[in-house]
């Protein structure tokens, strides 16, 4: 059908006057089609197709954009079913903040609309608001289901969408939508049956037509055709109900739904029901109409039934498992498919065989880069690699259909790849898998193998050690030296998921070193101090050894069902005590002293600003630990702060890391000088979770406490870091009473503490040379380490060395002691460990 | 014909196994075992707490021999296993009056 033509006038017209009278023409049309009764589904697309253009020609005499702005029809106005008297329902999005500039366009592109007598329904918002979506009145959520671009950049519509968590937002407007139809329907005591019906609001009128459409949209397009009335039937029903409504927009010239009596008659009429009185028209037209609401309202019942519950953007949950909604738009997008697995480990099923079969299809057309395109899509994969149970079963999913494969081609070369030799049952992938199910069976251990469990628990990373199980035979795609290719193969993934250093250095050194352990354990005689001695400096610090120690058991247990025996668990954890022991109890007698390759390294590259000898001198006496705990950079960093250190000046400083702060303190050793330090974390609420103390025989101390920031002090206050380091200075120059400060907050502590396990004090004389080691397990509490190194300064120590580690509730801290400068005696430890007990237990 | 069963260091199996491949004792079993001999085990310390490790693991190595051979296999054995260090192990000569092969039924005196 052709636009309606406007009679050119002779002289220029007026624009606006030219757009009033287009539009005139144009309800003229949908009304004169309303009055033949055909005021149905295709006038109603043609109406609002012309209102599009109306709309398309305001937005360009707008005045110019100060930025990206797209405009968007919503509700009836979206599905192109806009009436006579229907609302305008828009909404504008703008790129960025909203201005000026963009204000002034809002009025130019609105006014003319509202001049046109026409009532508008507008949502303003910015792209970002996205992030709030989920949160959105229910209203608003549901109009958006039928937003369709009209003029503008379409996208932002994506972008505002992607902003917001998928599944609370596909959960919460299936929710509103369910409470709106039970609250509607109440008000028409829930029934269909009604003899003046609204044909809009009324149960079986066009919005329950609407809600099981979006149901179906949202969950399972193809719902509507698997039950209810049919799809057939539901076209028929629309179709009747919008022609009628047309005529009650008509004959009562406002936005009017109702179908009285008075109305009936004039329908009944305009839509050519036969019968020789009015009355049996209208019986005739009422009795279609029943019918009509009996088809919609028995297929909304249908879909809410049967509706499969939405897990994320276009997922669902449906018997057989997690699939697409539209399974068309997702095959294009690689990137969602991840989140199809997570949705299924996070509810314990399956993903379906449709969704996996589509998949298949589609998986080798996309490069490994497509499945990880954003750090977001990068962090999904890290966070999906958590084990727990699942995974394997996830992942098997995945490379059963190729998807594993195509996001690690690496892995794909180990596919069905045999290697024969007398040990190994299974092909090198169904091995790699296995060591992943091994693991992540740990997380719900029975008592034999809660010890290893536990390990699990504690790990910082472990998606860490599951990347490096993935990949620590993918080098057995060729015959030989397979650890080394592995790593060679890795190294290609780290750079392709951009991971950082720590994770890189973490998995290579795992994949390289992959055999070590179990070389170590059932090969050597590990009651041979140096065999353990030669392993911990392999490992170097716990986090690894525990990553290790996982990974040995996991790859060993999955080589056979009969490999790994209690025999060789036993050895196994007999090897990681015996390390453990090593790198926490005896590290103070291994100290820098000139002939370490490490040390000897990080001088030689040092930064122009610093010259070889003074970091040599900065390293020389500190424990050779400090160079596996620190970054080169870290290191520097040190030496130069350290420069600044005169007297009893200190140099102190915090960083933001990515789960936490850390504080670093660089000073001259004096007495209480550890617990001040902590202490005063603790006076901010902190809550200490690992650290490291270190003092330099010339009495220099590098101390840094990785904490998380409770009540989000720093987050709030702008100058909160030079606060904390100010009231630091104090304290340790005596300026400030810090004991009175944290009274109070200790008293409280005490007051919230949690029942719990007794507390473990553990002293030992045999494992070190120069110190006494304090090993101390207890239940972890604000101001734990503070009242701790206290109770052991006021005993008359000196605190060396100090390992601060936190497991869930467990404080796990290691100190090494001094008493003017020897061992402690037996009474002193028994002294000590009498005044630590008083203050874990509360009782001083 | 002798039994000669050894219990040795875990890590000391391939040492045994190749001494008495020299003596051409090639056929034998090997089972991995725990217990403890005189020092009953030993106290470990995890994280503070001390626990009793009480059975040690350790490999136990099955040859039979005749009864000429016994002497130098025993003597091959300990030189092996030896570290000089306690909980190297032990081993015991056990006498044995028949034996079957399953395959043919052919006994062996």
């Amino acid at each position: 059908m052709p636009d309606p033509q406007i009679t050119p006038a002779e002289t220029p017209a007026d624009p606006r006057a030219v757009r009033a009278a287009r539009l005139e023409a144009t309800r003229a049309e949908l009304a004169a089609a309303s009055e033949r009764g055909e005021g149905g589904r295709l006038a109603l697309k043609q109406y609002s197709h012309r209102m599009d253009a109306i709309v398309q020609e305001l937005f360009a005499g707008a005045g110019p954009l100060a930025q990206p702005v797209g405009v968007f029809a919503l509700g009836g106005y979206g599905r192109r079913q806009l009436c006579l008297h229907s609302d305008i329902d828009l909404l504008i999005l703008f790129g960025g903040p909203i201005g000026s500039q963009d204000e002034r366009f809002l009025h130019a592109f609105l006014n003319p609309i509202w001049d046109f007598g026409l009532t508008i329904g507008h949502h303003v918002r910015e792209v970002q608001e996205g992030e709030r979506l989920a949160d959105d009145n229910p209203e608003f959520l549901l109009a958006l289901t039928d937003a369709r671009a009209i003029v503008g950049d379409a996208v932002l519509l994506d972008q505002f969408s992607a902003a917001t968590d998928g599944t609370r937002t596909a959960t919460r407007t299936l929710d509103a939508l369910r409470s709106l139809i039970a609250d509607r329907h109440a008000r028409f005591n829930d029934t269909i049956y009604q003899l003046e019906p609204d044909v809009k609001d009324s149960p079986g009128g066009l919005r329950d037509l609407f809600a099981a459409r979006t149901i179906a949209r949202l969950t399972a397009p193809g719902l509507l055709g698997q039950g209810g009335s049919g799809l057939r039937a539901l076209e028929d029903a629309e179709e009747f109900l919008l022609r009628v409504r047309s005529i009650l927009h008509l004959e009562s010239k406002r936005h009017h739904n109702v179908l009285s009596h008075e109305l009936q008659e004039r329908a009944a009429v305009r839509l050519g029901y036969s019968g020789s009185t009015p009355r049996q028209q209208v019986e005739r037209l009422m009795s279609d109409y029943f019918r009509h609401a009996r088809a919609i309202d028995r297929s909304l019942r249908w879909a809410l039934k049967s509706a499969p519950a939405p897990m994320g953007q276009n997922l669902v949950r449906s018997a057989d498992g997690i699939r697409f909604v539209d399974a068309r738009a997702a095959a294009d997008r690689p990137e969602t498919w991840l989140a199809a697995f997570q949705s299924a480990l996070d509810n314990g099923c399956a993903v379906s065989d449709d969704m996996l079969t589509s998949i298949q299809q589609h998986a080798g057309r996309f490069r490994a880069e497509d499945f990880f395109p954003t750090d977001a899509h990068r962090a999904a994969l890290l966070r999906f690699l958590k084990p727990r149970p699942g995974l394997y079963a996830r992942l098997s999913e995945m490379h059963e259909v190729g998807l594993l494969g195509q996001m690690f081609p690496e892995f794909r070369a180990i596919t069905c790849r045999v290697v024969r030799d007398f040990y190994h049952k299974y092909t090198v992938d169904e091995h790699t898998l296995l060591t992943i199910r091994n693991l992540e069976r740990l997380a719900n251990a029975g008592p034999d193998r809660q010890r290893f469990g536990r390990l699990l628990g504690e790990l910082d990373a472990p998606e860490l050690l599951v990347l490096a199980l993935l990949f620590h035979d993918v080098g057995k795609w060729r015959d030989d030296d397979h650890h080394v290719e592995s790593a060679v193969m890795a190294r290609r993934m780290f750079d392709r998921l951009r991971l950082d250093d720590h994770a890189r250095a973490t998995i290579e050194f795992l994949v390289v070193e992959h055999l070590k352990m179990s070389v170590a354990a059932f090969r050597r005689d590990t009651e041979d101090p140096e065999i353990v001695r030669q392993f911990a400096a392999l490992v170097g610090v716990e986090e690894r050894l525990k990553m290790l120690c996982l990974l040995t058991l996991a790859d060993v247990e999955a080589v056979s069902l009969e490999t790994l025996t209690p025999w060789k668990e036993e050895l196994l954890w007999r090897l990681y005590v015996d390390t453990y022991n090593h790198l926490t109890l005896s590290y103070g007698d291994e100290v820098i002293d000139g002939g370490q390759s490490a040390a000897s390294e990080i001088a030689k590259h040092a930064p122009a600003d610093l010259d070889r000898r003074s970091i040599e001198e900065f390293l020389r006496g500190l424990p050779r630990r400090y160079l596996q705990l620190f970054s080169p950079e870290a290191i520097y960093t040190h030496v130069r702060r350290s420069r600044n250190v005169a007297g009893d000046s200190i140099e102190a400083w915090l960083e933001k890391q990515a789960d936490g702060w850390e504080l670093t303190v660089i000073t001259h050793d004096k007495p209480f000088l550890f617990s001040n330090i902590s202490g005063v974390l603790s006076s901010y609420g902190m809550d200490i979770l690992r650290g490291f103390a270190f003092t330099k025989p010339d009495g220099l101390i590098v101390d840094t406490f990785h904490f998380a920031d409770v009540e989000r002090f720093l987050e709030l206050n702008p100058e909160g870091a030079e606060k904390v380091i100010k009231r630091l200075e104090d304290v340790i120059a005596g300026r400030t009473d810090l004991a009175a400060r944290l009274k109070g907050i200790e008293e409280g502590a005490l007051r919230r503490k949690l029942p719990g396990f007794a507390p473990v004090v553990h002293c030992d004389n045999e494992s070190s040379r120069r110190y006494t080691i304090v090993e101390i397990v207890a239940e972890n509490a604000l101001g734990l380490l503070y009242r701790m190194s206290r109770a052991m300064s006021e005993s008359g120590c000196e605190v060396d060395l100090v390992l601060i580690g936190t497991e869930g509730r467990r404080a796990i801290d290691v100190f090494h002691l001094t008493r003017q400068g020897r061992k402690l005696t037996e009474d002193e430890q028994r002294e000590l460990t009498g005044n630590l007990l008083r203050v874990l237990e509360g009782r001083s | 014909m002798k039994l000669i069963k050894s219990i040795v260091r875990p890590n000391k199996v391939d040492d045994v196994k190749n001494a008495l491949e020299k003596l051409q004792i090639s056929g034998m079993t090997v089972t991995e075992v725990r217990g403890h001999g005189k020092q009953k085990g030993h106290t470990a310390i995890y994280r503070g707490q001390e626990y009793n490790v009480s059975l040690l693991p350790k490999m136990e190595i099955e040859v039979v021999v005749p009864d000429a051979a016994v002497n130098d296999a025993v003597k091959a054995i300990t030189e092996a296993a030896r570290t000089g260090e306690i909980g190297d192990g032990r081993i015991f000569v056990i006498p044995v009056g028949e034996s079957y092969k399953i395959r043919t039924g052919e006994r062996e005196v």
